[in-house]
């Protein structure tokens, strides 16, 4: 039963601002299989993408990762870092957040790489393809050049200022050496860039957002990561543009027989690609499950609502249903004890202003959902009189319902 | 003139900074030296020879030296005491420095807001006509502007001042007019061609900043609609154009009252600037003492450093405040 | 092809902006007060000699004339007579250019290698107390006179601890560079090496402050880009996410911002050269308007403007380098 690569244990993750504290991750769980295709689907701000930079310990500066635990599942790794670390490691797998953090950043690139929404944004504009390219290689390089010490791993030690400082001078010092460039021209090739020996010294604004996303897919192969994250790779594309890239990305997968942490917003993507999904809302994970059983035979009535427009699996316009209600605040003295979607709820009961665990549900043994309709029927003597939470409600509501359905059709 | 919004950015920006606060604080301390020099300052400090007995001038009070004096023929070691009559001592020509510091807050400040002032009547218009109209009118005004900034100021201003001459304007001290301070200079001397060179080397700032936001703005729908209502150019540049410029006006002119400071006190060091009264001058003169009267020197210099602080922190914090460029605050 | 034209069209700016200069210096002459004969000659000097040498200048000619002369001859590398010396200005000029040359790129040396880490520094390690100090010590260096911090650090360091001389330069750099190539004898290099110390830091704190403000807060812009964070996705070390990319991308504007300081760097030079008693072309050019030598103030003015071109080009041309989308235009 140890085929999960990625077991996320109850996973919190805040941002202490100056306004206030923002739970965008709270006790989240999640198993992800060796070589599945895991979708997470959800409104704009529910958390997908800071679930998926703290994975990579990539969560930005007011923000922290503040309990859990992330197992990552690799004998190599495991091997490696049971002598250091005895207490990360529990069953084979390694608890990441145990770990200290250069040793976790050593996984970047190979046991996690990540692409991103906007590829115009997330090259750097200055410097070519080809070498932003071959720069991952290279990291992926020498930390293999000395496979025995975690430290050859970490980021940093291997490459000093002084180093940087003698590589504007002598090109020998340089980071990047001719071979990673050769693999880099390699990698352009396989996910489909012609001409790529020209197309590698191009910057990244001579390359279409498709062919930039092929590129950002070529870089975050470059280490053969076992995981590879996918925020949102095809929203900022066209519509003919995304199912090229749609296929290719189930083309390396089939290929490298990698795992993809697919995240989106687009339930026709989640039918096509994944084999299991987990639905996000206000920061939890409210239903997850195998592709049939969410979709399906779905529990929560937000999930629900949000496949109301999807009329079979072969559905491939589908996107999230926009469904009526403001998204909750985030801010943990805003947030109260109880289901964070009963306001919206069409289903809400008395139970529901106490907060719901997770819950087993009918189908798969994977499947699971944040609702007392889980294990009671809905019945109407429990309901919650109409308009029991619009009183509460701030003025500034309407103003964000607008928001909610932006976000939903984006 | 200046808009709510702004005036909470201000205001929000002024209470989280620190720095903001000592900046006002500097500036309001070096205002109210220059003021009230008159009054504040023990002795004219254009008075010389103040010297003790033996003819020579005192450290500033808890400092001693030592030197040489000349005793029946013989030269024997002698220490020179400092007097609570001249708190920072007195200068090689036995001027009191404490007096001379005060009026030499007042010849930077008046050169520095003069000059900038001078400057932004200069740029100004200059900038808003090139930027509003555009095309040929533009392009020469800015063929203007990129030789006068083709050029090191200092080096301009030194070649300036050495053909208009180092002229001086008198101004009534108002204090001493008003009877105030009874044995003190009669006049305040504010450096005119320094003043006038300060300007001609730094307006092309401001004339850049203005152009650009005439540019801006002239492309705006209510500017095209007031041209369309028949408003005459003129009046759409003074109502509409100019109060629009305002804003980074302000902030360049904080910034270049600064850089005129240090211009000025550049320039009296190396002698240009026609008065005595100046922290530069005094710099240049006690530079001949610094191995044995380091003071003379030294305090002038503290004067600019203060002074240009505290005028820096003020530009850094309109500039935060009010130019929206400038690290806007993005929540979550 | 295209850097070529960029080139062209820049060096036409430059030559109207030095004819400017040019101009502009001839007109100040024309209405600047006094006889110039004065300055040559002695008081005493007969008027049958005076007229002699208004004729040899050409100073009796109308004004359009000698204008057109004065042009003619600096085409050709003739700046006149200095009236102080009676020297040609040229090389009266061109000996003085490498002890300011020397001092304007040790002190360019000395801001860039102190503020680009401590700008690094002081911007990812934002509110901790290595920025506090840079942010506080770039805001004194930004307001200090360098000719007063000049002299306190002769002050303390020379007069007081002795550890540097207050001022000049016994040897050149270019001498003692070829004593140590010929001879092996380091002495003169390190007596020129120990002489340019103080002054260097006294004309470069103020770009040392300048830089690392412009750093801080650029590099603070810049990291909060996507692209910070992908390439952090990717592993790359530390030190090149910091500067091969993020502090690469903050140059960009910066260079702008010094190209437009370079006026600054000179004008700094004269004072700190004044200051350290370095012979260089602020000494010369103080001397040359104390004296009202106009040929030889003319020649260092139109001097420092061709450099000054100069070097701007070769600033817009690192931009144009570092910056591809300028390059492709
Ligand atoms: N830097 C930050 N500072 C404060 N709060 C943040 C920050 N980044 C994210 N958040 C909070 O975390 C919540 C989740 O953000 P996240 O980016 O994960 O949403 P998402 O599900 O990826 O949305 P989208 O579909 O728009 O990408 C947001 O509601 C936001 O309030
Ligand atoms: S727990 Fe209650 S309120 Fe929440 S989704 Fe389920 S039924 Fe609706
Ligand atoms: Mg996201």
């Amino acid at each position: 039963m140890h085929d999960e690569i990625l077991t996320i244990d109850n996973l919190s993750t805040k941002f202490f601002t100056e306004n206030g504290t923002v739970r965008a991750v709270n006790d989240l769980s999640l198993r992800v299989g060796r070589g599945d295709v895991f979708g997470i689907v959800g409104e704009s701000g529910s958390g997908k993408s800071v679930t998926a930079r703290s994975v990579m310990d990539l969560v930005d500066s007011p923000g922290r990762i503040t309990d859990g635990s992330i197992w990552y599942r690799n004998e190599e790794f495991t091997d490696r870092v049971r002598e250091d670390h005895p207490n990360a490691v529990e069953d084979g797998a390694v608890d990441l957040l145990e770990l200290p953090e250069s040793t976790r950043h050593g996984l970047r690139g190979s046991a996690f790489s990540m692409i991103f929404q906007d590829p115009a944004s997330s090259f750097n504009a200055s410097l070519t393809v080809g070498e932003q390219i071959a720069e991952a290689v290279e990291v992926q390089r020498r930390a293999h050049a000395n496979p025995r010490s975690t430290r050859a791993r970490t980021s940093g030690s291997n490459y000093s200022l002084k180093n940087y400082a003698l590589s504007t001078v002598f090109p020998s010092k340089r980071f990047v050496t001719r071979a990673s460039r050769d693999r880099a021209i390699e990698l352009l090739e396989m996910v489909g860039i012609p001409d790529p020996v020209q197309r590698a010294d191009e910057y990244p604004h001579e390359y279409s957002g498709g062919m930039l996303q092929r590129a950002m897919i070529a870089q975050a192969l470059a280490g053969e990561p076992d995981v590879l994250i996918a925020d949102e790779p095809t929203t900022a594309l066209d519509v003919t543009i995304q199912a090229q890239v749609l296929d290719l990305l189930a083309e390396l997968q089939e290929e490298t027989g990698m795992t993809i942490l697919l995240i989106t917003h687009n339930l026709g993507v989640v039918a096509r690609m994944c084999d299991r999904v987990g639905v996000m809302y206000a920061g939890e994970i409210v239903e997850r499950g195998t592709l049939e059983d969410v979709f399906d035979d779905p529990v929560h009535p937000y999930t629900q609502g949000l496949l109301g427009s999807i009329p079979d699996l072969e559905g491939r316009e589908g996107r999230l249903h926009p469904i009526a209600g403001n998204v909750p605040s985030l801010f943990e003295h805003e947030m109260e004890h109880r289901c964070h979607f009963a306001d919206r709820c069409p289903k809400a009961m008395e139970e529901c202003l106490e907060h719901p665990p997770e819950f087993d549900a009918r189908g798969s043994p994977h499947h699971a959902a944040r609702c007392y309709l889980a294990e009671t029927t809905y019945s109407e003597a429990k309901a919650l009189p109409e308009g029991y939470f619009s009183e509460a409600d701030d003025p500034a509501m309407e103003q964000t319902e607008t928001a909610a359905t932006d976000g939903g059709g984006e | 003139m200046i808009p709510e919004r702004l005036k909470a950015s201000l205001k929000r920006e002024f209470h989280q900074s620190l720095l903001a606060k000592v900046g006002l604080g500097l500036l309001i301390l070096i205002l109210f030296l220059a003021l009230f020099a008159p009054i504040l300052a023990t002795h004219d400090p254009t008075t010389s020879r103040y010297w003790d007995d033996q003819g020579n001038s005192y450290p500033p009070l808890g400092i001693t030296y030592d030197t040489e004096i000349a005793q029946e023929g013989e030269r024997v070691e002698y220490t020179v005491e400092p007097t609570t009559e001249h708190l920072l001592g007195t200068n090689n020509v036995g001027e009191d420095i404490y007096s001379k510091f005060l009026y030499g807050a007042r010849t930077s400040l008046l050169v520095g807001f003069f000059g900038t002032g001078l400057a932004v009547l200069m740029g100004v218009p200059f900038g808003l006509i090139a930027g509003y109209y555009g095309g040929r009118v533009d392009d020469s005004m800015m063929r203007v502007a990129d030789i006068m900034l083709a050029f090191p100021s200092l080096v301009l201003a030194v070649a300036l001042i050495g053909v208009l001459g180092a002229a001086t304007i008198p101004i009534p001290d108002p204090i001493v007019m008003a009877g105030f301070a009874e044995d003190m200079p009669e006049y305040m001397i504010l450096p005119g061609s320094v003043t006038i060179v300060v300007a001609l080397v730094t307006w092309v700032w401001f004339a850049r900043v203005a152009r650009g936001e005439a540019m801006a703005i002239r492309s705006e729908e209510y500017v095209k609609a007031a041209r369309s209502m028949g408003a005459s150019n003129r009046r759409i540049l003074v109502t509409h154009v100019l109060p629009n410029s305002l804003t980074p006006v302000i902030v360049l002119a904080t910034i270049q009252v600064a850089a005129i400071i240090l211009l000025e006190s550049s320039l009296s060091y190396l002698g240009f600037s026609g008065t005595t009264l100046s922290w530069g001058y005094e710099i240049q003169q006690g530079q001949a003492y610094l191995s044995t009267q380091w003071w003379i020197a030294t305090i002038p210099g503290i004067g600019i450093v203060l002074a240009v602080i505290g005028i820096n922190l003020l530009g850094d914090w309109l500039r935060d405040s009010l130019d929206p460029n400038i690290e806007g605050e993005h929540g979550g | 092809m295209t850097f070529g034209k960029f080139l062209v069209r820049r060096l036409l700016q430059g030559v109207f902006v030095i004819w400017g200069v040019i101009t502009v210096m001839f007109a100040l002459r024309a209405v600047s007060p006094g006889d110039p004969v004065n300055l040559i000659l002695d008081q005493a000097a007969g008027e049958e000699l005076r007229q002699q040498v208004r004729e040899d200048l050409g100073l009796d000619q109308p004004m359009y004339i000698q204008y057109l002369d004065y042009l003619q001859g600096i085409v050709v590398g003739d700046f006149g007579f200095s009236y102080q010396s009676s020297r040609p200005v040229l090389p009266m000029v061109l000996e003085r250019v490498p002890a300011t040359l020397e001092l304007a790129f040790a002190a360019t040396i000395v801001a860039l290698i102190i503020s680009i880490p401590l700008g690094v520094v002081s911007a990812t390690r934002r509110n901790e107390p290595a920025d506090y100090g840079a942010t506080i010590g770039s805001l004194v260096g930004i307001s200090t006179p360098n000719f007063w911090l000049g002299l306190m650090l002769i002050l303390i360091l020379s007069v007081q601890l002795g550890l540097f001389p207050t001022g000049r330069r016994p040897v050149a750099f270019h001498d003692s560079i070829w004593i140590a190539l010929t001879t092996f004898h380091l002495g003169p290099l390190i007596t020129w090496f120990h002489h340019i110390i103080l002054p260097a830091v006294a004309l470069g704190t103020y770009f040392t402050a300048l830089i690392t403000r412009l750093t801080r807060s650029g590099m603070i812009d810049e990291l909060g880009k996507p692209y910070v964070t992908a390439t952090e996705a990717k592993g790359l070390p530390g030190v090149l996410i910091r500067y091969k990319h993020v502090l690469r991308n903050t140059m960009i504007p910066i260079i702008t911002v010094l190209g437009l300081q370079l006026g600054t760097l000179i004008g700094g030079a004269v004072i700190t050269e004044i200051v350290f008693s370095w012979p260089g072309l602020g000494d010369r050019f103080i001397a040359a308007v104390n004296n009202r030598d106009w040929p030889l103030l003319q020649g260092v003015v139109v001097f420092i403007a061709i450099s000054f071109v100069l070097i701007n080009i070769c600033v817009d041309a690192l931009y144009a380098k570092l910056n591809p989308k300028v390059a492709a235009q």
